[in-house]
């Protein structure tokens, strides 16, 4: 058992077998290193550049835009911080931002299951394994305006065939789309069934990357099924798995148009999330400044997890 | 990994996460890049998909066959999509590569009014005035365009709310249609025993009729959202009477439950399918579901319990702007224009109304009887979101389609609390975000 922990202890590191562990030594003083340096730099910063002029220009105009009250023609007079406070001391927002944290975990995390028990079960022998790949990816690419509408026309009224489904077999005409709390579940089912197949691939290559050796020798080591998962797979993959929890978070929280196709936000905002209470207030209230403010609040929040999420990629890493 | 590299990633990670979550911002804030202001030698026409293909093939031919008079320029056309629409205007008129003329939102020319980018059409209505054609508009259509410094825009077509109700299934129901709140009432539970919708609505995704039917009841009663003066003024006695209606209505299962969801094709199917019975719609909606039988007729007008008559309707207008390469070409052009919308109501591509007495009077217009009965009986009580105000101004579009309307709407049609709190909110919402 030790020679294989030892042996999983390197593979997290990315040391090949029968190598020492230890990072090579380097002269960094070298003056064709500093040379090199040097170089790769001049080469980067044009890149640099570009990025900066194309993610700050429209950064540092929002946050002008957020700081007057004006319109998207007009700049409007300077208001300070008073769109920051207004939003924050809506209760609408409030409301927002909590349905944002439920899709967001259901979504994350709803989506990572499925993802990974798929991968895993077309890790297996199964037959046409390939066409249950390519049909299992459809949600993903399909676009979302076609999956929405499918999804309306299957729920949206009485008459639609879930819920006459529902009626037939005496479980009443569920109202998935009217109903505040139902609207809500569904949504937060149709953000998993959309983006499983991402976290699907995720977990796909991930798995891949371990080495079936590790299996075979937990397996002679008398480790269970439930053993190697615990163990090995989810471990092994946490760096991925991390990632694309970074990523989800990400597609969760600024995701307009699954929830704005589905329900437009509604009924009676059950189904609003931040992002979509940043478009009503700039495009229906014409507020731009507290619209963008949200916005602003948004990527604050998203910068903030990816921050500690990210700790969690460089522990996993570590370990 | 080594380290390295790992804090390298970090930073170009939290990079992205930055850019990614900064989206919708920047999509809502970013202009286009300016390319030549709003001419280069033709005034630009920006025209919205009002409804078939054909409907903007045809405009874009009458706009090409404009032969100016010397001193004046010719005409382009493009087409610019629902989506997104009032953000394509606003960034294409803040980089100056704007419209010269254009139709778009009933009250864009309202909001860009505001913002100092329209150019008022007193010169179109005084051409007008000269070639008979101010003396063919409907009566009143012209009238909520008017401000101190000029017209704002013209009107060209009406967008207007009114009562439609299936004759089969009235027939079945054995009810006549209604003339009053109380008719609605009984024919709604008539309508409910043999399981149709008695007051078909909707407030789904992009549907706003649930919005508009509110207010129409409102106005249908006397009220309104606006006082004559132009204030705020929601918990009017006559819209607590239309609130607690559209409650009881609610309370009886005369709207349908599921109505908050359902989107514009949920709702068109309800009509076509023959599961609505009685509800509010837009002129036009015998074509738009393709039921020309005879079997889906607009029902008389109603009375509310004091008595009062009224309907909403949205003056859809052309604009003109400041931004245009010549304001006497813009004038002469949108002159022409509305000489030649005639066509389109000839050639059956609109299914709003029109704003011209002699367009109604047109067979290819009277031949319908609802069209008919639309101009003869609620033309004259169509009364637009200013009511009891008369000008339109940028507020409304606060008002239409805004956030406060919207949670009103659905809380009425869901039962959720009780017409007062439900009117007090409204009035709440709105107050936040109206500009005195």
């Amino acid at each position: 058992m030790t020679v294989t922990t030892n042996g999983l202890a390197k593979a997290r590191r990315g040391v090949a077998p029968g190598g020492s562990g230890q990072p090579l030594k380097r002269n960094s003083t070298s003056p064709l290193k500093a040379q090199r340096t040097r170089t790769f730099l001049w080469l980067l910063l044009p890149s640099v550049l570009l990025l900066l002029l194309i993610n700050g220009y429209p950064l540092v105009y929002a946050a002008i835009q957020a700081t007057h009250n004006g319109s998207l023609i007009d700049t409007g007079e300077f208001v300070g911080l008073d769109n920051f406070t207004s939003v924050l001391t809506s209760p609408a927002l409030w409301k927002a931002a909590g349905f944002t944290l439920v899709f967001t975990i259901v979504g994350v995390f709803g989506s990572w299951i499925v993802g990974l028990g798929l991968a895993l079960l077309l890790k297996t022998r199964i037959p046409v394994r390939g066409l249950f790949k390519i049909l299992l990816l459809l949600p993903w690419v399909v676009p979302i305006v076609v999956s929405s509408t499918a999804w309306n026309w299957l729920l949206g009224t009485p008459q639609s065939p879930i819920p006459a489904l529902f009626n037939a077999v005496g479980l009443g005409s569920p109202l998935f789309l009217a109903n505040p709390t139902l609207a809500a579940v569904t949504v937060c089912v149709f953000k998993v069934w959309v983006s499983f197949p991402f976290m699907m691939m995720m977990s796909a290559s991930a798995l891949a990357s371990v080495d079936s050796t590790v299996y075979e020798a937990a397996s002679m080591d008398g480790a269970t099924k439930w053993q190697q998962f615990t163990q090995i797979t989810l471990p092994l993959s946490a760096r991925s798995t991390y990632i694309s929890w970074i990523l989800m978070t990400i597609f969760c929280v600024n995701d307009f148009p699954t929830i704005y196709l589905l329900t437009g936000g509604g009924p009676v905002d059950a189904t609003t999330s931040l992002v979509v209470f940043a478009y009503r207030t700039v495009f229906q209230n014409f507020q731009t400044g507290q619209g963008v403010a949200v916005a602003f609040l948004m990527t604050l929040t998203l910068v903030v997890v990816s921050v500690i999420l990210y700790r969690q990629i460089r522990k996993s890493s570590v370990e | 990994m080594n380290p390295t590299s790992t804090s390298f990633s970090r930073r170009g990670f939290l990079g992205l996460a930055a850019a990614v979550a900064a989206i919708p911002a920047l999509a809502a804030c970013t202009g286009g890049s300016p390319s030549g202001g709003g001419g280069g030698g033709a005034v630009k026409f920006w025209d919205m998909p009002w409804g078939t293909p054909a409907y903007n093939e045809a405009a874009k031919k009458v706009t090409e066959a404009y032969a100016p008079s010397s001193s004046n320029l010719k005409a382009s056309y493009q087409i610019i999509q629902w989506n997104n629409f009032y953000q394509t205007y606003s960034s294409a008129i803040a980089s100056k590569t704007g419209p010269a003329v254009s139709t778009g939102g009933g009250f864009q020319a309202f909001q860009f009014e505001q913002q100092g980018a329209i150019a008022y059409a007193d010169g179109v209505i005084d051409a007008l005035k000269k070639n008979g054609m101010y003396d063919d508009f409907l009566p009143g259509v012209l009238d909520p365009f008017k401000s101190d410094k000029g017209y704002i825009a013209v009107p060209w077509q009406l967008d207007m709310r009114v009562f439609w109700y299936r004759k089969s299934l009235f027939e079945k129901a054995g009810v006549a249609p209604p003339t009053d709140w109380n008719g609605i009432l009984e024919a709604g539970k008539a309508l409910k025993k043999i399981g149709a919708v008695g007051f078909a609505t909707g407030a789904g995704s992009g549907n706003f009729f649930a919005n508009h039917v509110a207010i129409q009841m409102m106005l249908n009663n006397g009220g309104g959202v606006w006082s004559p003066d132009g204030q705020i003024d929601v918990m009017n006695d006559r819209n607590l009477e239309a609130t607690e209606f559209l409650y009881e209505l609610v309370s009886n299962g005369i709207i349908d439950p599921g109505a908050v969801s359902y989107t514009n094709d949920n709702l068109q199917a309800q009509w076509k399918d023959k599961k609505a019975g009685y509800g509010s719609y837009a002129a036009g909606l015998d074509n738009s579901i393709g039921d020309t039988s005879g079997d889906l007729v607009v029902a008389p007008v109603v009375a509310g319990p004091h008595g009062d008559k009224a309907t909403l309707v949205f003056p859809n207008n052309i604009m003109m702007y400041k931004n245009t390469p010549s304001q006497e070409s813009s004038d002469a052009f949108l002159v022409y224009y509305l000489g030649q919308i005639k066509q389109f109501w000839q050639q059956n591509l609109l299914g709003s109304l029109p704003v011209f007495k002699s367009i109604t009077e047109l067979p290819e217009f009277a031949g319908n009887p609802n069209n008919v009965k639309v101009i003869k009986e609620w033309q004259p009580i169509a009364k637009t979101f200013a009511a009891r105000g008369a000008a339109l101004n940028a507020n409304h579009a606060v008002l239409d389609g805004g956030q406060a309307i919207s949670q009103f709407a659905q809380s009425v049609i869901t039962g959720t609390g009780d017409a007062k709190t439900a009117l007090k909110a409204f009035e709440t919402g709105l107050k936040a975000v109206v500009k005195s």
